[in-house]
């Protein structure tokens, strides 16, 4: 048992730290494309930056192919965007600002290591600015905060003891795990639906975005098929990104936490974590068929954040448990 | 380190050296190791302590005209030493006064002997806007009303006087053990070999306080930490105060009252709440009963304290006894109630809804600190000497304008400690608050937050206003 907005700041935590991380990846992949790839291709990987995010480009930015200078140009300002804008609640300065003020609130929750690792990546965040990440080779920056939350993430693991509280951090994290992996596999589809079937570079990409490229070349080959690397991102039990193994977490951490005070949309969550994990678990026959389960699994993993809310944040009084 | 150029001034107390340059007796240690380290470590050492304190966000916030910001609380790392002798004078004075505020309480609360025997005037009381009627004969677990409190002691070269007792939501106490923490790992030999008393067990004593206060018989009472939320300005302390005597910290939103109890809102559902130690102010406590507009306390939490089923520490209302003006009173409480002479004294003080004491302070304003009684972290204040003509006759126009809302002081030769300065010692004026408790008995530790002005010539102690802390070494026997 803990307090109820205790609990929701640890889970919001969780869900920032796993967004910046998720970013901080797609970020990294991102720059490393602007010295070499094709415009069509960095216009393509900034679109799906934002999609993923359920945004879209800043005004001005990516309105045609244009030079390489316009193009350099404005991956610059997006970069800024997203990485340090304070006005966009998902740039990673955000989430890290985020994170940490919910952190601040939950310090007695979390150990005295997580809030040291977390406060000390925060205030070196707070140091930096896009020209000085930019100055010299901005993916070093999006791999070293990715590797801080990493560390954050190792910290956590060591030292938080196994209650509610470290439940509400798990299920935060894989909620929201789930959630960015159908949004940045759907744009992904969508994206070569407008396309072409033959501009497919970028689902090698997507595999480092998931830490699945050697996983893939280990279970496939070397050829990157769509469909595969669907399948893997999905289904593999054994990828720690998978979506599968995210759902299994969240099954395993729900049921762990035990019914909230307002059963219905605790058994809600139950059932419709279960669903997931039954739907995935199915698989799919190649990229459309997976274009209407991510779908599926993009709005019902919303359903599922709104279900966890309602049972163990902000339920309704008066059917409550009184101890 | 050397002091060659350590300026001291007859004037002011110096905590470590006698008017002839010497070290006193109980600063010797301390002074022989500042000698043997060079001016490099030492400042090496200061950014190891700063560099902690913002690695661990141990912050304070400062609000400015639009926005709340968090800073990280100044620490100077040169310690304060307080004498065995000393701070046994100091404990008996604190647990003196202690005892006779929570006597003045329930008797300003019960039949007001005080008022009706005239020794405090019934205006000065009831008129305070600190008393709340809603406690009159509200029955208090041993008549403890102030369950914490922070006197603010000052040392001038008359002795040590008290500024200002703290009897509402005292803050301070977390910047006092953090300050050990992190300069006693600094200064490790040094610290050893003073027998330095430890000041690290305030949260079990707090929590021993806070279960004698409880009012049902549970081994392990439900006690939470009220905040006001993460932009109060101590709100750090509150984190850390939380996790020590182990209460959840809630806010007013994660309260709520049903059949006459307090319950907190948790993930498995409603828990009975026992103790409350909030940190909110009685104003915005229940906006049922005091300020309508409060979003940070809880409706119906009065009608819950009243009929007994929840402790509130401290007691709504405490604020009749530290207002400016009743301060000037405590000396005769503790003459009325105890029928003893009070061991520590207080600071000479013109109340200006006294015509003599008005006159005084209009025609001594250069003179004096004026004060508004209603207010505290050192806003609001005219500090005489260091103002100009213009701020005076403005502030005198305030004054005459309503008198009852100002008390004036002497400028006070508080007391100088050396701090780190730019790489050298350098003499800077302190203060003390030392915390009380008192539940079934009366708990202190030895030690104390020590405010530092850090702004040469500064008599300003406040941390909102330039201020910051030092570690207090209080020696064993």
């Amino acid at each position: 048992m803990m307090l109820s907005r205790s609990a929701q700041g640890l889970y919001w935590m969780a869900r920032y730290l796993e967004r910046a991380a998720h970013l901080c990846r797609l970020m990294q992949l991102q720059v490393e494309t602007l010295v070499d790839r094709p415009l069509r291709e960095i216009h393509f990987g900034w679109n799906r930056v934002y999609s993923s995010m359920n945004q879209s480009p800043p005004a001005g930015t990516l309105e045609a192919f244009g030079s390489d200078d316009y193009t350099l140009a404005d991956s610059y300002t997006l970069a800024d965007h997203l990485t340090f804008e304070p006005m966009n609640p998902d740039s990673i300065w955000n989430c890290f600002a985020c994170a940490r003020e919910n952190a601040r609130q939950v310090r007695n929750y979390i150990s005295a290591e997580m809030w040291l690792s977390l406060n000390m990546a925060y205030l070196r965040l707070q140091e930096l600015n896009i020209q000085e990440i930019w100055k010299t080779t901005p993916e070093s920056f999006y791999a070293g905060t990715a590797e801080e939350i990493n560390t954050f993430t190792g910290v956590t693991d060591a030292t938080m003891y196994r209650g509610d509280g470290w439940h509400f951090i798990q299920l935060g994290r894989y909620i929201e795990r789930v959630q960015l992996s159908a949004s940045v596999l759907l744009s992904q589809i969508d994206a070569r639906e407008r396309e072409d079937e033959s501009f497919d570079a970028d689902w090698a990409n997507l595999l480092h975005v998931f830490h699945a490229f050697d996983a893939y070349v280990h279970t496939y080959s070397v050829v990157v098929h769509p469909g595969h690397v669907l399948d893997l991102i999905v289904t593999d039990e054994m990828l720690p990104g998978s979506v599968r193994r995210s759902l299994d977490m969240i099954g395993a951490v729900l049921s762990a936490i035990g019914p909230g005070p307002a059963s219905r949309s605790s058994e809600e969550a139950s059932e419709l974590g279960a669903s997931l994990c039954a739907l995935v678990r199915e698989g799919r026959n190649g990229v459309k068929a997976w274009h209407a389960a991510l779908g599926r699994i993009n709005v019902d993993s919303r359903t599922l954040h709104q279900c966890v809310t309602d049972a163990y944040f902000d339920y309704p009084l008066g059917t409550q448990t009184v101890h | 380190m050397d002091f060659d150029t350590y300026e001291l001034d007859a004037a002011f107390y110096d905590e470590m050296f006698l008017p002839d340059g010497t070290p006193r007796g109980h600063c010797r240690t301390l002074y022989e190791s500042l000698l043997r380290l060079s001016s490099e470590e030492l400042v090496r050492m200061q950014e190891r302590v700063s560099h902690s304190f913002s690695s661990e966000g141990i912050t304070f916030t400062v609000y400015g005209d639009d926005e709340a910001n968090e800073r990280i609380m100044p620490v100077d790392c040169l310690p304060r030493i307080i004498s065995a002798a000393e701070w046994r004078q100091l404990e008996a004075g604190l647990t003196q006064r202690l005892k006779a505020l929570n006597l003045f309480l329930a008797d300003v609360y019960g039949p007001a002997r005080i008022v009706s025997d005239g020794v405090i005037p019934v205006d000065m009381v009831r008129g305070c806007p600190q008393y709340r009627v809603e406690m009159r004969g509200v029955s208090v677990p041993h008549e403890t009303y102030v369950a914490v409190c922070g006197t603010d002691l000052v040392r001038t070269n008359e002795g040590f006087h008290v500024l200002e007792d703290n009897l509402r939501v005292p803050s301070g106490v977390s910047y006092m053990v953090a300050n050990r923490k992190v300069v006693k790992t600094n200064l490790r030999r040094l610290y050893r070999s003073c027998r330095v008393q430890e000041v690290e067990h305030y949260g079990r004593l707090l929590r021993a306080t806070l279960h004698e206060l409880a009012p049902r018989e549970e081994s392990d009472p439900c006690v939470v930490l009220l905040t006001p939320g993460v932009y109060n300005s101590a709100f750090y302390e509150h984190i850390y105060l939380a996790h020590e005597i182990g209460a959840t910290l809630v806010e007013g939103r994660d309260l709520l009252v049903d059949g006459g109890y307090v319950y907190m809102r948790t993930t498995a559902g409603l828990r009975r709440v026992d103790v409350i130690y909030r940190r909110v102010d009685d104003d915005f406590l229940d906006p049922l009963v005091f300020r309508p507009d409060s979003l940070l306390g809880l409706p119906g939490l009065m009608g819950v304290y009243r009929a007994g089923n929840v402790a509130l520490v401290n007691a709504p209302g405490t604020g009749v006894a530290d207002d400016k003006s009743v301060y000037a009173y405590v000396p005769d409480m503790i003459r009325y109630y105890l029928g003893e002479e009070p061991l520590l004294g207080n600071v000479k003080t013109y109340i200006c809804r006294r015509p003599e004491d008005l006159e005084f302070t209009l025609e001594n304003l250069q003179d004096l600190v004026v004060k508004r009684v209603g207010e505290s972290g050192g806003y609001g204040m005219l500090v005489g000497p260091a103002s100009t003509p213009g701020e005076r006759e403005a502030y005198a126009r305030e004054i005459r304008g309503n008198p009852a809302d100002f008390i004036a002081q002497p400028v006070l030769k508080l007391s100088r400690a050396p701090c780190l300065i730019d790489g050298r010692a350098a003499a800077r004026h302190v203060d003390l608050r030392p915390f009380v408790l008192h539940g079934r008995e009366t708990r202190i530790v030895p030690g104390a937050f020590c405010r530092v002005a850090l702004r040469e010539g500064s008599l300003v102690v406040n941390s909102s206003q330039g201020g910051g802390g030092k570690d207090i070494w209080v020696l064993g026997e």
